[in-house]
């Protein structure tokens, strides 16, 4: 039975909600209203000085690296919970909990035998997705950052006088005579110190290409040389003329089918979620009240979806490497024999 | 002045590919309900299966998607 809310706390939040509502009206509409930012695939440099060499620090490697911290941190928090002896634990350690049963599940209902090498690709791979892809919706990343100066930009303005914060003038905001002289000298545009890392196709690409290489490596472990056979079948080219022919060709569709499949993993994940960064950034200059909210949702949705069908393809995809294509059915054929 | 035009254009012709994957989501998703109420017990396999091949329907729409990003933000 639930305790009822005592009396003074009764519905303080909503309060609270409809204090930042009213906070966000005022602020789009009297003090800066929100600016369409320069959409671009490639990933910005953060520093305008290489660190060393030839190498840029571009923004989703930034929020690559606050990633893994974010993990480590809940690693640490989990390990801790653990070690102190607690049954049910509470708090991230049980969520963490609740999330990791549920895909240990999933897999020990479809690998079998093979549930402990495949557990821990599908867990990182969810893991690392699902908190790349949620810092989508954290205030600050994407819109926090240094100006540079280009040629179709907007014009700027101190915050606080003498802060050196600034921020960046919508065109209505600046009024003619600022937009005439950012005509004449070009304005500034924003480049984020922190982007979601999963806008830039090198992180999905290098995700895909350790999914794809480990499936071929646990189908090597579990059937050794054999496991070749799936792509260069001439088994039955001599036995059975046309159906080992048939074979042949359908090992060959397997091997362009593995490449396809770092194609779609790249690009489903890829195209889903800069679709979706740029749909809040062109909601949010549209109408910024109310509406960014419910996009905001949805995108917590889609990056959970994201995550879990990353982790879960390549957990299916593990599995069928580890059965044998022909084999399967011999091997039964030869329990039932024994038995 | 045409070039943005005919970029502008393109993305959205590259945008027609979704038509079929919408469809066969539709189709997809039609058949895993029927599945689940003839019998509720298999709904946690076919959902499984779903998610399963409404990721691989949806991979083809995704295709369209990036095409027309590349050609409004790229080059």
């Amino acid at each position: 039975m639930e305790q009822p809310p005592k009396k003074w706390r009764y519905g303080i939040n909503r309060w609270i909600i409809l204090t930042l509502i009213i906070l966000n009206v005022f602020f789009v509409y009297y003090v800066y209203y929100p600016v369409l930012p320069h959409i671009q695939l490639p990933a910005e440099n953060v520093t305008e000085h290489p660190l060393f060499g030839n190498f840029y620090l571009t923004n989703t490697m930034v929020a690559t690296i606050l990633a893994d911290v974010i993990l480590i941190l809940i690693a640490f928090s989990v390990s801790r919970a653990i070690r102190s002896g607690d049954l049910i634990p509470k708090g991230i350690p049980g969520a963490i909990e609740a999330i990791l049963e549920v895909i240990n599940n999933l897999t020990e209902s479809t690998a079998g035998k093979w549930a402990k090498n495949i557990f821990p690709f599908f867990a990182t791979i969810t893991l690392l997705v699902l908190v790349v892809n949620w810092m989508e919706l954290i205030p600050g990343v994407d819109s926090i950052g240094r100006l540079e100066h280009t040629d179709h930009g907007y014009p700027i303005e101190e915050v606080i006088p003498g802060s050196n914060i600034y921020t960046i003038l919508s065109e209505q905001d600046a009024g003619e005579h600022a937009s005439e002289e950012a005509a004449h000298e070009g304005g500034y545009g924003l480049i984020p110190y922190v982007r979601v890392a999963s806008t830039d196709l090198n992180f999905t690409v290098a995700l895909a290409l350790i999914s794809v290489l480990m499936t071929q490596v646990i189908g090597v472990r579990a059937l050794g040389a054999t496991y070749f056979t799936k792509f260069i079948n001439v088994g039955g080219v001599f036995s059975r003329p046309i159906f080992g022919l048939i074979d042949f060709f359908v090992g060959l569709l397997e091997l362009l089918s593995e490449f396809s499949k770092l194609l779609s993993f790249s690009f489903r994940l890829f195209g889903n979620i800069f679709a979706g960064s740029v749909l809040l950034f062109v909601i949010g200059t549209l109408i910024p009240v109310f509406i960014q909210s419910a996009f905001l949702g949805l995108e917590f949705f889609v990056g959970l979806i994201q995550a879990v069908v990353f982790g879960m393809l390549t957990m299916v995809f593990m599995a069928q490497a580890t059965q044998g294509h022909g084999e399967h059915h011999d091997e039964e054929h030869a329990e039932e024999a024994h038995a | 002045m045409e070039v943005a035009a005919a970029k502008l254009i393109g993305a959205g012709l590259a945008m027609v590919g979704t038509i079929g994957a919408g469809i066969g989501i539709g189709m997809l998703v039609n058949g895993a309900v029927q599945g689940i109420a003839r019998n509720p017990d298999a709904s946690g396999d076919v959902q499984t299966n779903m998610i399963l091949g409404i990721a691989f329907t949806e991979a083809v729409a995704i295709y369209c998607l990036v095409v027309a990003l590349l050609i409004l933000f790229v080059g």
